[in-house]
């Protein structure tokens, strides 16, 4: 009975030691980084012919709202080697017709090459009349979820590289670049995706699908999600790419070498996670081929989105997230612990079976068994009292180091009383964003295991705050 | 009484507007700057300017986008110049299709680009 | 002040763990604070340091705007350009002013070539930014020498190329980069010379880079790229097959047929590539005789280079392989044989419809 303790103990400390760990390299990778590109000209990458083809592939379902502008967005990006794919996957909206009049658009004859099965067309392929759109692709199919949309995208398009991305993202104009940049640039691995800092877009002012004005959003929700997507994008994420142990590049956007995610069969249908998922397939296909490889993470913010601004929304959107999860590591846990895997069976997988996937329901066990105690009068206060105050003084802490980094590299808050605003929310998320997390990944388990059928759920489309 | 030339210059480079500016307004035109292509068409549709000139590779709406406005909603036969940075063949050649009147590669030589103008407003 | 006292008192009671963990505590708090009090402290730095940028930045455009068109056919520089002269030197002993003024010299000399770009290359030697940046060569840290280098390329200074060769071998790949980006910018061609004893890997990224260079140089002169084809560093190989395709090299004739077998797939697709721009007839003999024993990329690469130069008699090799297992290929020959504009098409149609997802 009284090894139940020390159980959470040694889990509390390994979680904070490798939080550290993270941290620490992560910083340093940053500032390699950053010194390395403070004098990259990207405008040379942005004119070249000879910069290999991206194919940027957005499913879009009910997006009628905003589509136009988002789709003129994606259109002017500076890259110049590029096509913009638009999915409409089977929506029920005036989308498709939005943009037949937005952009010219005639149905043309396309002959597809089914790499990878999916829904049939609907309406089918189109294309514009008007050169000054010639970039543009959108193809009308019956619906069949993202993954399915985003594998007619991979059939369709013929470039070498492509990006998936949220058709709500905005993305920023030299985002192409900067994420193709690893892959031209590593000589001894191949780079099979690559991925970059999403940033939260509420409250900011957007015109003209331009990011004009940052704002700090105005709900304990929102901030709070802002600084949660700091702390795993710059205490994190660099670090993971560091180890070569990225398990998980942000759905929202995110550049693949295409003759690779076709060969493992593109994005699984049946799983709510198929951006972590295509991700741990791609890396089991190329440790099983035994080809040196890199899965790259670039510190510079690339792409701007619209964060849950409600509970429910939020729910939904954790729950999704803790499914793919246990998903995905459930489809391939023979990786798990497998030596013949290296560092992506014997570190990463690991991981986030722990601190990912389990940390919650071993936090909640915890504060089950507190209640017990609590209950059974069996409390040693003076040492819970203790550890309660340090656990919560050291996620403020690091919080806090988040915030600092932020400042230190990209400094994207610049209005005055933001820095105050983002250090009283590292007091009060713990209390306020942290019980939400910690229920919708119960529910996701609970939902997972009793209740498999699902559906990814929509968020209604609220738009971006106009200027 | 004779009206002095107006030119729209689409350029998001604030030196770069600001040479020309001076060069251009040092000839008798009258300059008006744009940052972008969406106020380069505003600026075109309320100031109906004798020259347009204007980058390919501008935010949210772009050259070619200005001149197919242009050309096509606004059926304006302004003479309109682009500029383009070394390479972008195809784009030029798009261009044209979409009518432009003349492009310039950046780095270009400002003293050539005035001979240009002058030519086109004779 | 007692009760201080007694909660240390009371504290010693505790066992050492605890202790620690409330020692612990302590230090986390007192962190806090720092980080929070510097957090301010940083964010009004910066924010008034990019107010302080912006201004400066408006006022020197317009100060180099003024002095461009300041000067006058008889002097080399005449009173007006000394005047402003004479401000911006003053200001050119400011760290930070002087970063703002080169950044603006260099927002502008990107853009700008002929008579006013060598204007704005002599100002930069004038206000004596020179110094400076040859001041970064000779520092110890390796981003400053690389962005030393990358000024003196952005200027063109070629007086001081000797120094700049020092670093061709610096342990760090950036400042080698710089060091061959310098050299390329500045003399084209022949400053591809290092390609003869590069024995690191030359990265797509450099070789984009080194390719727009000359592209922006308009030499006439091409260097001759044999001796690169026969390197043994596979990276050059590919970059000079990229320069054959560029430069239209019929000369390398010879060496890229040869080059159909070299060991390395990669290179190998990059010379069909190469040879189907060049549009050689010779090549595409060879190419269709030997197709079978091609794996699938070189395949793929040849087929897309026969979509844009086929001929009738190519009919019986497409015909032959019309049912390749690979449905891309398969696609491609269709392509070909629907301009060719066979009647054997037609017969062919179910199995592309079967493709066409309707």
């Amino acid at each position: 009975m009284s090894i139940i303790p020390y159980f959470f103990l040694v889990f509390s400390v390994v979680a904070i030691a490798s939080y550290v760990i993270l941290a620490i390299i992560s910083a340093v990778e940053t500032i390699e980084y950053m010194k390395k590109n403070s004098f990259i000209n990207y405008k040379e990458i942005l004119s070249s012919t000879f910069s290999p083809s991206i194919s940027i592939i957005a499913p879009a379902y009910n997006e009628s709202l905003n589509i136009v502008e988002n789709v003129r967005s994606l259109l002017s990006s500076h890259y110049v080697n590029y096509d913009v794919i638009i999915v409409n996957d089977g929506s029920k909206d005036d989308s498709l017709s939005k943009l037949i009049k937005a952009y010219d658009l005639i149905q043309i004859d396309y002959l597809i090459n089914e790499h990878i099965k999916t829904k049939p067309l609907r309406s089918g392929i189109y294309k514009s009349t008007n050169p000054a759109f010639d970039k543009l692709t959108v193809v009308d199919k019956k619906n069949g979820g993202k993954a399915d949309a985003l594998n007619m995208g991979l059939n369709i398009s013929k470039s070498k590289y492509v990006a998936c991305i949220d058709v709500d993202c905005l993305l920023l104009e030299d985002a192409l670049q900067k994420l193709i940049k690893p892959f031209l640039e590593t000589t001894d691995a191949k780079v099979i995706a690559a991925g970059g800092v999403i940033r939260i877009a509420n409250s900011c002012t957007v015109k003209d699908g331009k990011l004009l004005d940052i704002n700090f959003p105005k709900t304990w929700l929102e901030q709070g999600q802002i600084l949660e997507y700091l702390r795993a994008f710059l205490l994190g994420r660099m670090a993971w790419s560091r180890l070569n142990g990225l398990l998980v590049i942000s759905g929202a956007f995110g550049l693949f070498d295409k003759k690779i995610a076709i060969k493992v069969g593109g994005y699984d249908t049946n799983t709510v996670g198929e951006d972590m998922e295509i991700i741990v397939r791609m890396r089991r296909y190329m440790e099983d081929e035994k080809q040196k490889y890199k899965v790259a993470y670039i510190p510079d913010p690339l792409c701007w989105t619209e964060a849950p601004d409600n509970y429910k929304t939020f729910i939904s959107q954790r729950n999704r997230w803790t499914r793919g999860t246990i998903e995905t590591l459930k489809k391939h846990r023979k990786i798990g612990f497998n030596p013949k895997y290296k560092s992506l069976g014997l570190i990463s997988y690991p991981y986030w079976l722990f601190f990912e996937r389990l940390a919650p329901i071993i936090e909640v066990a915890g504060i089950i068994y507190f209640g017990i105690l609590i209950f059974l009068d069996e409390v040693r206060w003076d040492y819970a009292f203790a550890f309660i105050i340090m656990a919560y003084l050291f996620s403020v802490l690091f919080s806090i180091v988040a915030i600092v980094s932020e400042e230190l590299t990209y400094h994207q808050y610049k209005k005055k009383s933001i820095g105050l605003k983002l250090v009283m929310i590292a007091f009060l998320e713990p209390f306020v964003n942290h019980p939400t997390i910690l229920y919708s990944a119960i529910r996701g388990n609970i939902d997972y295991y009793f209740y498999k059928k699902i559906e990814w759920g929509e968020m209604t489309r609220k738009g971006m705050t106009k200027a | 009484m004779s009206t002095i030339k107006k030119i729209v210059l689409a350029e998001d480079n604030s030196v770069l507007s600001l040479l020309l500016k001076f060069r251009l307004e040092k000839e008798g035109y009258k300059l008006l700057i744009a940052v972008n292509g969406k106020q380069a068409i505003e600026l075109i549709e309320e100031y109906n300017p004798e020259l347009i000139l204007t980058d390919i590779m501008m935010p949210f709406v772009s050259g070619l986008e200005v001149i197919s406005h242009v050309r096509n909603k606004l059926n304006l036969q302004t003479p309109i110049i682009v500029f383009s940075s070394a390479g972008q063949e195809e784009i030029v050649i798009k261009a044209f299709d979409l009518g432009a009147t003349d492009f310039m590669s950046k780095p270009f030589s400002p003293h050539e680009l005035v001979i240009r103008i002058k030519r086109l407003l004779l | 002040m007692n009760d201080n006292l007694h909660i240390f008192e009371t504290l010693k009671h505790y066992p050492l763990t605890i202790q620690f963990v409330w020692a612990l505590s302590c230090l986390f708090f007192i962190f806090i604070i720092l980080l929070t009090i510097y957090l301010k402290y940083l964010r009004s730095h910066l924010r008034v340091n990019e107010k302080k940028e912006a201004k400066y930045q408006e006022v020197y455009e317009s100060y180099l705007v003024t002095y461009l068109y300041a000067g006058n056919n008889e002097e080399v520089f005449s009173s007006e350009q000394q005047v402003i002269i004479n401000e911006l030197k003053k200001d050119v002993a400011d760290p930070f002013k002087r970063k703002i003024i080169i950044s603006t010299l260099l927002k502008l000399r990107s853009e700008i070539s002929g008579e006013i770009g060598e204007s704005i290359d002599k100002l930069y030697i004038k206000l004596g930014l020179l110094r400076y940046s040859l001041a970064k060569l000779r520092n110890k840290k390796w981003d400053v020498i690389a962005t030393g280098i990358r000024e003196l390329t952005q200027f063109k200074i070629k007086a001081v190329h000797k120094m700049v060769l020092n670093n061709i071998n610096h342990p760090k790949r950036e400042v080698r980069k710089e060091m061959q980006l310098y050299l390329v910018h500045l003399y084209g061609f022949n400053g591809l010379e290092f390609l003869n004893v590069l024995e690191t890997p030359l990265s797509e990224w450099d070789q984009i880079q080194l390719l727009e260079i000359l592209q922006l140089n308009n030499d006439t002169q091409v260097a001759d790229i044999k001796p690169w084809l026969n390197s043994s560093n596979d990276s050059i190989v590919i970059f000079a097959l990229k320069l054959a395709k560029v430069y239209n090299q019929f000369e390398a004739k010879e060496e890229l047929i040869t080059l159909l077998n070299h060991n390395s797939e990669d290179v190998r697709i990059n010379v069909i590539s190469a040879l189907s721009h060049l549009h050689l007839f010779e090549a595409t003999t060879i190419l269709k005789n030997n197709f079978s024993e091609r794996s699938e990329e070189e395949q793929i690469a040849f087929l897309k280079m026969m979509e844009n130069v086929y001929e009738a008699s190519d009919k019986p090799f497409l015909l032959e392989h019309v049912h390749h297992k690979n449905s891309e290929i398969r696609l491609s020959i269709m392509e070909i044989l629907k301009n060719i504009n066979f009647e054997e098409y037609t017969l062919y149609d179910d199995d592309i419809k079967k493709i066409l997802t309707a």
